[in-house]
């Protein structure tokens, strides 16, 4: 293998150039991406880097600048011509391949209806925490905040720590909902004392504005919040429809990977191609599933060990890959709460606090389907959830058929 | 094998613990605790851990 262009410049994309250098691949390689930024690491953007304790330079995905890379910054991949083996870019030029690493991402999912011009953002981006600073800092001291997932509770911690003043907006109720019920709550309760309003179980009908800036939204249930400035946190949509004539199997967007994170073509044959490897937010793999099929991860972790993976099974070819095994894991920090969670909470049928004290702010809630672990949540009690991890391990290898064998 | 922690960019996320729990553990306050003499015969798993650290505190030497 020759050249191996990798499309998006984000942690999984700088994670499968790493391990393809690390693995000897002494070719051409070309990142594709259409953001102008250095690759920079995503958790702290809505934390650290939004309240201020970390900078921009603090941000940079370390290592990226020594791959040996062709760079190609600020310009869109816009097709995938997998039978004369190019990468179509937006400026008309095209890169030959050998293999490619698919890793584009995810974009903020934009708000269905109208908007007002100004003062309605989404973030996802570095540059949308610009944006949301910017406005801060230009004298912004209230916020609505639409979507109380993860992105909205981290937004709402961050600004309410900024002295901001924050509602939150969640029409299906709770704060955090895929991490269960007791969590749910001891994260509302927690936003509660910082002082961020909840609206819970009512949505947003539409959003007033003067001259093209918000000044109100309004909601379902006939409430009007004035506000100078919102941020619609609905979660993210792959960033694959430039890959819509590729042939690739996308469902709901996501492109579809086998076990080995080797691309499924569509059309109802799914046979993977051993030239299109896959990573990150945007990638559905098999080898993640609940019990009704795969599952598409959108987290820092599945996106690191997913690039590494790719790349290495890349250059290995599909006889010699090895089949993606990654228990899931999450962190996020929100109101001074460590969350952390292990495996696929959410998919579960039954949820059971097995330790900490809910009122206390501490909580480990275990999620079982059938009777089996398939996920465990913790706020402020992360030392037990390496055992959690373990017992997803041993519980996978029985559904796979192979006795964990204790090491 | 060496392993070093960088205790002030360590923020007890715990991935490395998920990945090599015999060696890297979190304490009652969710601080990390290393076992290095457990790393013998590990340095995959190690190694793997490092890489897993979100904040790049973990650095390794020799095997």
């Amino acid at each position: 293998m020759r050249e191996v262009v990798v499309v998006g410049a984000g942690l999984a994309g700088v994670r499968a150039g790493e391990s393809l250098r690390a693995q000897g691949f002494a070719g051409r390689l070309t990142v594709v991406s259409d953001e102008r930024e250095l690759p920079y690491d995503r958790p702290p953007l809505t934390k650290q880097l939004l309240s201020g304790t970390m900078t921009e330079a603090d941000v940079r995905l370390a290592g990226a600048e020594d791959l040996g890379a062709r760079w190609v910054r600020g310009t869109a991949a816009v097709g995938l011509d997998r039978e004369r083996r190019r990468v179509r870019l937006a400026d008309g030029a095209e890169l030959p391949y050998d293999g490619v690493v698919l890793a584009p991402g995810a974009k903020a999912r934009a708000w269905s209806g109208a908007v007002p011009r100004a003062g309605v953002l989404t973030v996802r981006g570095l540059d949308d925490v610009r944006r949301l600073r910017a406005e801060v800092d230009g004298g912004a001291r209230e916020v609505v905040i639409v979507g109380a997932g993860f992105v909205g509770v981290e937004l709402a911690s961050s600004l309410s720590g900024l002295g901001v003043r924050v509602t939150l907006v969640e029409p299906f109720g709770r704060p955090l909902r895929a991490l269960g019920g007791t969590v749910s709550g001891v994260v509302a309760e927690a936003a509660g004392r910082a002082g961020v309003v909840l609206r819970l179980g009512t949505g947003v009908r539409g959003f007033r504005d003067d001259g093209g800036r918000v000044v109100a939204v309004e909601l379902v249930d006939g409430s009007v919040l004035p506000t100078p400035l919102v941020v619609v946190a609905i979660g993210m949509v792959p960033a694959t429809d430039w890959l819509a004539e590729s042939g690739l199997a996308l469902p709901s967007g996501r492109i579809h990977c086998d076990e080995r994170l080797f691309a499924r073509s569509g059309g109802g044959s799914g046979a993977p191609d051993p030239r299109v490897v896959v990573a990150g937010d945007a990638a559905c793999c098999d080898a993640v599933r609940a019990a009704d099929g795969p599952v598409a991860l959108e987290h820092w972790s599945n996106a690191a060990a997913q690039g590494e993976l790719a790349a290495r099974n890349l250059l290995a070819g599909p006889a010699a890959a090895e089949p993606y095994d990654h228990v899931p894991s999450f962190w996020t920090t929100a109101f001074g709460l460590r969350i952390k969670s292990v495996g696929l909470p959410g998919t579960g049928d039954r949820t059971v606090a097995e330790a900490g004290d809910p009122a206390g702010g501490a909580v480990l809630e275990a999620h079982y389907r059938d009777g089996r672990l398939v996920g465990a949540v913790s706020v402020e009690q992360g030392r037990l959830l390496s055992a959690y991890a373990r017992r997803l391990r041993g519980e996978r290898m029985i559904a796979s058929g192979t006795e964990p064998s204790g090491t | 094998m060496k392993i070093t922690v960088d205790h002030g960019l360590c923020d007890g996320l715990g991935q490395c613990a998920l990945v090599a729990p015999e060696v890297f553990a979190l304490d009652d306050e969710e601080r990390l605790v290393v076992a290095p003499e457990a790393a013998r015969g590990s340095a995959g798993k190690v190694a793997a851990a490092a890489r897993a650290c979100p904040v790049r505190a973990i650095s390794v030497e020799g095997s």
